[in-house]
C-alpha cells in the first residue's frame, strides 16, 4: 500500500499514469475516502493525466490525527503532499468538504494550482452541514444509513456499521473537527472567494441541497462555469462517468 | 509485498489466494465467522467497503503485476455490477488473463 509521510503523519495515496505530463490531484469529502474516485473517475482521467488520490487525515487508510481539520491545516497538508511528490503545479478537484479544501488551496497558493474543479462543495455556514457534526450519535448513524444512503444503493452490514461508527466516534468526540468546522462558517462570505482567478468548474446535482451554493460560487468566481448533473449530493457515486467526462473535458480545454 | 508471479494458477489456487488477500484486508477474526465461497459477493456477503476493495485490488496488482489490469476491469463496471461482484467473477477474470 503506497504510504507517504506528510507533516509527520502517514498518508495513503494512489497514483495512476505517473508518466503523464500534467497532474490532477483529487480530494475526497468528510467521512469518505479516496475510493470515491478510485474505481471510475480516476481511471478515465488517467487516460490523459497523472492522477493523485489521497486519504485525508483520519480517513480511509491515512493515520489518525487529533488536530488540524480547519481549511488552513488541510491545505497545509495538501501543499506538503505536493512537495513530497515534487508536484510544482497541478489541476485540483475536490468533492464536498474536499471542494472546500480545493477552493482554499486556490486562494492560498494560486501559483501552484492550474485549473480548479469543485464538486458539491457545501456552504460551511449551512445548518444541515454543521448539524451532522453537532448531532452525531449511534442512533444518528443508523438513521442516516437507513434514510440517506439509499441513493448510493449500498446498505451497510454489521461490520461496516461498527467500522463507520468507530470512525465517526473518533472524529466527532476525540478530534478537533467540530470546533475547526465551526470556525470556517464565514468562508463563503469572505472576500477571498472572489479573488480566485483559475478556470473553475462547478459540478452540482440538480436535486442537491447544495445546488444554490453552486449558483452562488458561479456568480462570485470570475472564470467559473456551473454544470448541473442529474442526481443529488452523491453525484460522483451516482454518475461517476458523467462526472469523469465533465472533468476530463474541462481539464483538456485550452 | 508479494512477488509478481508468472506461473499459471488453477481456479482453486486463485480462490485460495483471493481468500488469503481478503483475510489480510478484513482481518482473521471476521473471516473465521464467514463461509467464503466463489459465490460470496464482496459488498453483501463479505461486507467489504470500497476502501477495502482498494486494498484488495492493490494486493492483486502487487501479486500479478502488469499481467492483470484489475482496476481497469473494475472501472468498466457500474455501481450495480460492483455491488454484485463475487469471488467467482474475479477468479474467471484472472483465469482469462492467464490464458
Amino acid at each position: 500500500m503506497p504510504i507517504v509521510t506528510v507533516n509527520g503523519k502517514s498518508v495513503h495515496i494512489q497514483e495512476l499514469n505517473k508518466d503523464a505530463a500534467e497532474t490532477i490531484v483529487l480530494v475526497h469529502g468528510m467521512f469518505s475516502n479516496l475510493s470515491v474516485y478510485y474505481f471510475n473517475i480516476a481511471p478515465l482521467l488517467a487516460t490523459k493525466y497523472h492522477v493523485v488520490l489521497y486519504d485525508l487525515k483520519s480517513h480511509g487508510m491515512s493515520e489518525k490525527t487529533l488536530l488540524g481539520y480547519d481549511l488552513e491545516s488541510m491545505t497545509n497538508d495538501l501543499l506538503a503532499l505536493m512537495e513530497e511528490l515534487k508536484l510544482q503545479k497541478v489541476h485540483l478537484g475536490g468533492y464536498s468538504f474536499g471542494g472546500l479544501i480545493a477552493l482554499k488551496m486556490a486562494i492560498r497558493f494560486p501559483e501552484r494550482i492550474n485549473k480548479l474543479a469543485v464538486i458539491e462543495a457545501p456552504d460551511p455556514n449551512d445548518d444541515k452541514t454543521r448539524g451532522i457534526i453537532d448531532e452525531y450519535s449511534r442512533e444518528f448513524l443508523e438513521h442516516y444509513v437507513e434514510n440517506f444512503t439509499d441513493t448510493t444503493k449500498v446498505k451497510m452490514g454489521k461490520r461496516q456499521m461498527e467500522r463507520n461508527h468507530r470512525m465517526y466516534e473518533y472524529l466527532f468526540y476525540q478530534t478537533s473537527i467540530k470546533t475547526d468546522m465551526e470556525l470556517e462558517k464565514d468562508f463563503f462570505s469572505s472576500p477571498a472567494i472572489g479573488t480566485i482567478q483559475q478556470a473553475t468548474l462547478l459540478l452540482y446535482g440538480t436535486d442537491s441541497n447544495c445546488l444554490n451554493v453552486g449558483k452562488y460560487l458561479d456568480e462570485l468566481i470570475e472564470n467559473a462555469d456551473l454544470i448541473a448533473v442529474p442526481g443529488d449530493h452523491n453525484i460522483p457515486i451516482q454518475q461517476p462517468l458523467v462526472i469523469a467526462e465533465a472533468l476530463l473535458n474541462f481539464f483538456q480545454e485550452k | 509485498m508479494d512477488s509478481i508471479t508468472t506461473t499459471k494458477l488453477s481456479s482453486e489456487e486463485i480462490f485460495d489466494l483471493m481468500k488469503k488477500f481478503i483475510t489480510e484486508v478484513i482481518g482473521e477474526e471476521f473471516v473465521e465467522e464467514m463461509d467464503i465461497t466463489p459465490e460470496s459477493s464482496f459488498t453483501k456477503d463479505l461486507e467489504m467497503d470500497s476502501i477495502e476493495i482498494v486494498s484488495f485490488s492493490e494486493k492483486i496488482k502487487a501479486h500479478f503485476g502488469e499481467q492483470i489490469d484489475f482496476t481497469g476491469w473494475l472501472s468498466s463496471m457500474d455501481l450495480d455490477q460492483l455491488i454484485n461482484l463475487n469471488l467467482g467473477m474475479i477468479i474467471s477474470y484472472i483465469e482469462e488473463c492467464q490464458s
